[in-house]
């Protein structure tokens, strides 16, 4: 199965939502440990009348997905797919602090509504008036995997010549808070290299990315998806690497094909422990891509657009590579994520 | 992609009873299983009637056998395990098995209890391991040793239709050979509380497709239906319980959370559904509706059977007023019911309606209707955000 990338957008912590812009005199730090996105100007998509009650990631989602139909020149796909790890944290935070606050009365409903899992979903269809497969895949750090394979098994049925498909997760203070106090956050002092670090915990991150795909190729292509695969587990290094040899068979490629790893390190050494020693032993350039947008469930959205990105410009943020590497004729680019060293998954990114 | 999907078990708990058996019986008795809350922790337990299991977690944890999990993991555990059971799967491993759930609420069950503790700074932060969706799903799909496929789905009310309609697509595109579908959710005071802000939670038992009911009554429960291919099934020489033939999936594009009033994504779900099952409406002998009860989805699904079926509609009902709104597991619950149906020859009704509804020409069955033959079954689930996904059994 190999799906075209004819548009793309990305809503991330820098300002990716600025084509021209790409990640130029980064530190190779993570600039903080709360990775919180650079908003667009909302109201070029959304009504201020609907944008009112809209919280961070309905605003986040809806935009990106019309910042991607747009770059397609489409106005309506076939099919919407969405993965989110956490959904509509903020809403679902408000509703249960006021249900906590009242004692389960005198509530409203609008945060309640826009709890669901499914609201970007629902309010991309509202707005594109897609009557077409509507989908969202609610499986953490696979969410977005999930949600990619389903867009790619509707284009092979031919249920779907366009499916526009997303990546979205957001940060709010409670869930920070939840997190931090969890351990899962890096201490401010100790944030360094991602390749480097030896502390726990990660940058948490948020954000959107979505993509316009289709079966063939149109003047507006920029790289194609050549597989997504999914791992419950992975034991060790080496099982990956075999996992990785599999995979990249399933795409006709062979593991010195590959040009770039962008490898989902997140930084917390203890879990990213198989990862990194995979790292080492495939011998290839790796690119750590959580550098840019820190760890959160669907990461691996952004790591499909940074990918499909770099294809497009033939280069590498310099920032999420070790030792001033120079990374040229970037044909094929391989994405291997896992989070708390529980899923994997892996995906291959190809020039046209 | 020709190949046929064949449902080889099946497994469920809801207020009607804790396995199929149970669930056969409440049905055919007409026993309703909502009623006044015992289990849920609120500050509404007596102001509205659900339907629960009858069962404490603790009794559910030992009913399971698997730990001390959250009431959405036991519950979704207890449901797969039966269905696994009666597909008579003892190994896995022997072929390409997924597992694809739905739920909306997750850990919620837990978070909600912990979340004043959690504001107020105290160190109540464990719920954090159980609340992302994709949890339960992991560690139902680890006790049951299944590794292949394992996500999950949450498109609100039609959640479990999804799934059911993923497991046959994955089984059909063959990236599996069976797969474990449905879905599980448990009460919680999060929804509780949500639905009675929207004001369509119905405070004596829900009417569904009667001129003055009020709204629903939430439930609870877990269903899953375990697909298998048609070559499969061939090979093992397996016992089916019916055909899942069709599947469609659309979104009303309409509202949020009202659908449209001639029922527009509920007409497109279904026509799609019997796009794949390239069968006529005519063939249908039994719609299980989604019928929740609330004024506005009876009388938008009403309009979209009557449109679809040229207002010649085959006997319909909605069971939801035996287990109560049971939202991601709404679907896997019905297809459940809607099989049971085909293998007894039988039509469950409607309860407690009374008066005709002015803005449609249809009626539900009223009172059980048995030795009727049931060859096809459709089956319907809307939800927030226009989701509509429609299912339709055949008997062979």
């Amino acid at each position: 199965m190999t799906a075209y990338i004819n548009g793309l957008s990305c809503i991330s912590h820098h300002n990716t939502i600025d084509e021209n812009y790409f990640f130029e005199n980064l530190s190779t730090q993570p600039p903080s440990n709360k990775l919180l996105a650079t908003e667009p100007v909302y109201k070029e998509y959304i009504s201020a009348a609907s944008m009112r009650r809209m919280s961070h990631i309905i605003k986040m989602g809806l935009t990106a997905g019309l910042m991607s139909m747009k770059k397609a020149g489409s106005e309506k796909p076939d099919a919407i797919i969405i993965g989110t790890g956490i959904g509509c944290y903020e809403d679902t935070d408000t509703f249960l602090r006021s249900m906590s606050d009242n004692n389960e009365q005198l509530l409203t409903p609008t945060a309640f509504i826009q709890s669901t899992h499914n609201t970007v979903g629902g309010q991309l269809a509202l707005t594109t008036k897609c009557n077409g497969t509507n989908f969202t895949y609610v499986h953490q750090n696979l969410s977005f995997e999930y949600a990619l394979l389903d867009s790619m098994m509707l284009l092979n049925e031919n249920e779907a010549t366009t499916v526009l498909v997303g990546a979205i997760d957001e940060i709010t203070p409670s869930l920070f808070e939840l997190f931090y106090r969890t351990d899962r956050i890096k201490k401010t002092e100790d944030l360094q290299s991602i390749w480097n670090s030896t502390s726990k915990g990660y940058s948490l991150g948020e954000g959107a990315a979505f993509f316009n795909i289709s079966s063939t190729a149109t003047p507006t292509t920029q790289a194609k998806i050549t597989g997504v695969k999914c791992k419950q587990h992975i034991e060790n290094a080496d099982e990956l690497i075999q996992e990785t040899d599999l995979f990249l068979r399933s795409c006709g490629l062979q593991i010195n094909q590959i040009s770039l790893v962008l490898s989902g390190n997140c930084g917390d050494e203890q879990m990213d422990k198989k990862i990194s020693e995979f790292n080492k032993k495939i011998n290839l350039p790796i690119g750590y891509f959580k550098t840019l947008c820190g760890e959160y469930f669907t990461a691996s959205g952004f790591a499909m657009w940074l990918a499909a990105t770099i294809i497009k410009k033939q280069v590498v943020p310099q920032a999420i590579l070790p030792d001033s590497q120079i990374v040229s004729n970037i044909q094929h680019i391989l994405i291997v994520n896992h989070y708390h060293d529980k899923e994997y998954s892996l995906m291959c990114v190809s020039v046209c | 992609m020709s190949t046929k999907v064949y449902i080889t078990g099946m497994g469920i708990i809801s207020a009607i009873g804790d396995s199929v058996e149970e669930t056969l019986q409440s049905l055919s008795d007409s026993k309703t299983g909502i009623g006044k809350i015992n289990y849920l922790e609120t500050f509404h337990k007596d102001t509205f009637v659900v339907g629960e299991v009858k069962h404490s977690n603790n009794e559910l944890i030992e009913i399971a056998g698997i730990g001390n999990y959250n009431r959405t993991t036991l519950l979704g555990y207890i449901a797969a395990r039966e269905a696994l059971k009666k597909a008579s799967i003892n190994d896995i491993k022997e072929a390409r098995t997924g597992f694809v759930s739905a739920t909306t609420i997750a850990g919620m069950c837990t978070t909600e209890l912990l979340y004043k503790d959690f504001l107020e700074g105290r160190n109540n932060t464990n719920f954090i391991d159980s609340h992302f969706c994709g949890v339960s799903t992991n560690d139902i799909a680890k006790h049951l040793g299944i590794i292949d496929y394992v996500t999950t789905i949450s498109t609100a009310c039609s959640s479990a239709a999804n799934a059911i309609m993923l497991g046959a697509r994955l089984i059909k595109n063959n990236i599996l050979d069976r797969v474990v579908v449905g879905g599980v959710d448990p009460l919680s005071k999060f929804t509780l509380n949500g639905f009675n802000t929207l004001m369509i939670l119905d405070k004596e038992w829900c009417k569904p497709f009667d001129e003055n009911r009020k709204g629903l009554n939430l439930g609870e429960g877990a269903a899953y239906l375990v697909l298998e291919s048609e070559k499969l099934v061939k090979e093992k020489n397996k016992n089916i319980l019916a055909q899942l033939l069709g599947y469609g999936n659309a979104n009303d594009a309409y509202h949020q959370t009202a659908s449209s009033p001639e029922g527009h994504g509920a007409l497109l779900a279904m026509q799609n559904a019997f796009k794949v099952a390239g069968i006529h409406p005519d063939a249908i002998d039994y719609i299980n509706a989604h019928g929740t009860g609330t004024p506005n989805n009876d009388s938008s699904e009403g309009i979209a059977m009557q449109t679809l079926f040229n207002n010649n509609v085959p006997k319909f009902s909605s069971t939801k007023a035996f287990t109560g709104h049971t939202l991601a597991a709404a679907a896997a619950i019905e297809a459940v019911i809607s099989i049971l149906a085909i293998r007894n020859s039988m039509i469950f009704p409607c309860l407690n309606r009374s008066t005709q509804m002015s803005d449609l020409t249809i009626t539900p069955v009223n009172t059980l209707e048995k030795n009727i033959p049931v060859n096809y079954v459709l089956s319907n689930s809307f939800g927030f955000g226009g989701n509509c996904s429609s299912l339709i059994f055949s008997k062979n």
